[in-house]
């Protein structure tokens, strides 16, 4: 199930984030030197910042990378801490769910009002829905995360054993 | 005022329960919002910040830049800044500590992150300074310390971020960032020839580069000159906005680690998926930091903090430089993009209020994160060498990035009293 979750965010994420990459160039090579831009291509990028993102957010999950404060760790004892954490957990679950469950409403509205992308009218309820579904998955991630802890983990500092 | 007041006190409450800060901000805010406005504007207001802030084109510069500096790093860039900066200056005494600030500083104009900057030149200039003798705090301090340069050399994360949360000009800001940089690069080095005075066995020097060495060394940054002259010069010269300068860059890093066979396929993957992990954990403050503050404006505080300030005679650099101890304070318990968004709603309004250019103020919230991050017991840049150099004891690295929070310090102090150190080179853009 995590390998699953893993695989599949990582590749989505690293896809759309390759995308943003590609497409924010050529866009202004076209602009700038052949006096052509791509259509669409800012409501292209935001699509894929959306994916970027929410992708992203059940992978920071798993790793245990979100920010906190753990200075306070060493004086504590291990079952309070145990239990802080898991408790820690619930709730960013919670409230991962919780967004979810707004977004989703969210969707349903905005595909009831037909709003669409500017230039390619694509119906943006159908990405919110995307949204709320990539939350739900964040959600399942801090339950993972939940039942067998993962060490904290520093953004930029590389783990053991792990390419920098 | 109380209901924010509160709301803050919450805040770190929950922050010191080991509540990651971004749910502990995004929290408060709704439940603060939800009570003195009622659930249903709040629940809409909560999907609003969600929507917005993830269909955003302006903020796709931040993962781009990110992007950039990780694809320099794989491509093992720093080692041949690193390379260059010794072969100029290896022969003074302390020289490898010299050419360590000099390379972060390099280093620093291409990656956004301080702490990414930190990690990757201790594993780059520790080992060379400890094979040559080294004390442990001279190198661990001047690594930490130096790392501080990435945030501050443009680009910069917390400062392209500032300038979206703030409505000011991204460009400007960058603009705004090299002098002062600069001054805490020279700072830096000043630091390092101060302890080799008094410490010579410290630092000892290096052999003398021959000038076939000099040259071969700085052909081999050709690579990231170019790119920081293209990206940094075309986004000074108006020639394109920060988010399209950050995809050409982060798209001439990419070339550049492809030509230099050091990006498999699985290897770019990797990159990739870290440039967005950090991406969506930097997003989720800057989600719950919106939340946060559409609670504490929504209460009068901001409002009457700024009447009060502006009505007690204090003077404008007095506040200013009480805002800066605030951040001292703050920076204990709580990450730096957090700190500075928790505080935007609040502080903004007043530094605009009395008449400040928020470019500075950017600027000096750089200046004060800088100090930071390297002031022991709590600062970032220290926890990431002592989880990078498992031989080093935590004591050294406390002790070397403790001697150089003065220079920095007193950059910070030179920002605050002399203004156009970071106004001067932006004034010259429309």
């Amino acid at each position: 199930m995590k390998k699953l979750l893993v695989g599949l965010c990582g590749l989505l994420a690293a896809a759309a984030l390759f995308g943003i990459m590609g497409l924010t160039f050529m866009d202004v090579m076209g602009r700038k030197f052949f006096s052509g831009s791509i259509p669409g291509a800012l409501e292209l990028t935001e699509i894929l910042m959306v994916v970027v993102i929410f992708t992203s957010l059940p992978l920071v999950a798993l790793n245990g990378e979100h920010v906190v404060f753990d200075s306070l760790d060493r004086w504590l004892p291990a079952p309070l801490q145990r239990a802080q954490q898991a408790f820690m957990e619930g709730f960013s679950a919670a409230a991962m769910a919780g967004l979810s469950w707004l977004m989703w409403g969210k969707a349903g509205d905005l595909l009831s009002y037909g709003e669409t992308t500017a230039q390619l009218k694509m119906p943006l309820g159908l990405f919110v829905y995307v949204m709320s579904a990539l939350l739900a998955l964040a959600a399942l991630a801090h339950v993972i995360v939940l039942l067998s802890p993962v060490p904290v983990h520093h953004m930029g500092v590389p783990d053991e054993g792990r390419a920098p | 005022m109380t209901a924010a007041l509160l709301g803050f006190a919450a805040v770190f409450v929950l922050a010191l329960l080991r509540m990651p800060l971004a749910f502990a901000m995004g929290s408060v805010g709704f439940v603060g919002l939800g009570l003195v406005r009622g659930w249903p504007p709040t629940m809409a207001n909560a999907a609003q910040v969600l929507f917005d802030t993830g269909f955003a084109y302006t903020l796709s510069v931040v993962p781009l830049f990110i992007l950039m500096g990780n694809l320099v790093a794989r491509a093992g860039l720093a080692h041949e800044l690193f390379r260059a900066a010794y072969a100029l200056i290896g022969h003074l005494r302390g020289g490898l500590a010299h050419a360590t600030v000099l390379a972060c500083a390099g280093f620093g104009a291409i990656c956004g992150s301080s702490i990414a900057t930190a990690a990757t030149m201790s594993k780059v200039a520790y080992p060379p300074m400890k094979q040559l003798g080294y004390a442990d705090y001279l190198s661990t301090g001047v690594i930490s310390a130096g790392g501080t340069l990435g945030i501050m050399i443009p680009p910069s994360t917390i400062l392209v971020i500032y300038g979206i949360v703030t409505e000011t000009n991204i460009g400007k800001l960058f603009a705004a960032g090299v002098l002062p940089g600069l001054v805490c690069a020279g700072l830096l080095m000043l630091g390092v020839s101060w302890i080799v005075w008094r410490d010579p066995q410290a630092g000892p020097a290096g052999e003398r580069a021959t000038a076939a060495e000099r040259w071969a060394a700085l052909r081999g940054i050709w690579g990231v000159v170019l790119l920081v002259i293209v990206v940094l010069g075309g986004i000074y010269g108006g020639f394109f906005t920060a988010t399209e300068g950050a995809g050409i860059g982060a798209f001439g890093a990419f070339l550049f680690a492809w030509f230099r066979r050091t990006l498999s396929f699985a290897v770019l993957r990797d990159v990739l998926v870290e440039s967005a992990r950090t991406t969506a954990m930097l997003f989720t403050i800057l989600i719950a930091a919106q939340i946060f503050s559409s609670f504490v404006n929504y209460t009068t505080m901001p409002g009457d903090m700024k009447d009060w300030i502006l009505h007690q005679g204090f003077t404008p650099l007095m506040v200013v430089a009480a805002m800066m101890m605030i951040y001292v304070l703050l920076g204990t318990i709580m990450e730096e993009l957090s700190m500075v968004l928790l505080t935007i709603p609040v502080f903004f309004p007043i530094v605009v209020g009395l008449g400040f250019d928020p470019v500075w103020f950017g600027v000096l919230i750089v200046l004060v994160v800088q100090v930071g991050l390297i002031s022991p017991p709590v600062g970032m840049n220290m926890f990431v060498m002592n989880a990078l150099l498992k031989d080093v004891p935590l004591m050294a690295i406390f002790r070397g990035s403790a001697l150089f929070c003065g220079p920095l310090f007193v950059g910070l102090v030179l920002v605050l009293l002399f203004p156009q150190l970071a106004l001067w080179l932006p004034g010259f853009m429309k």
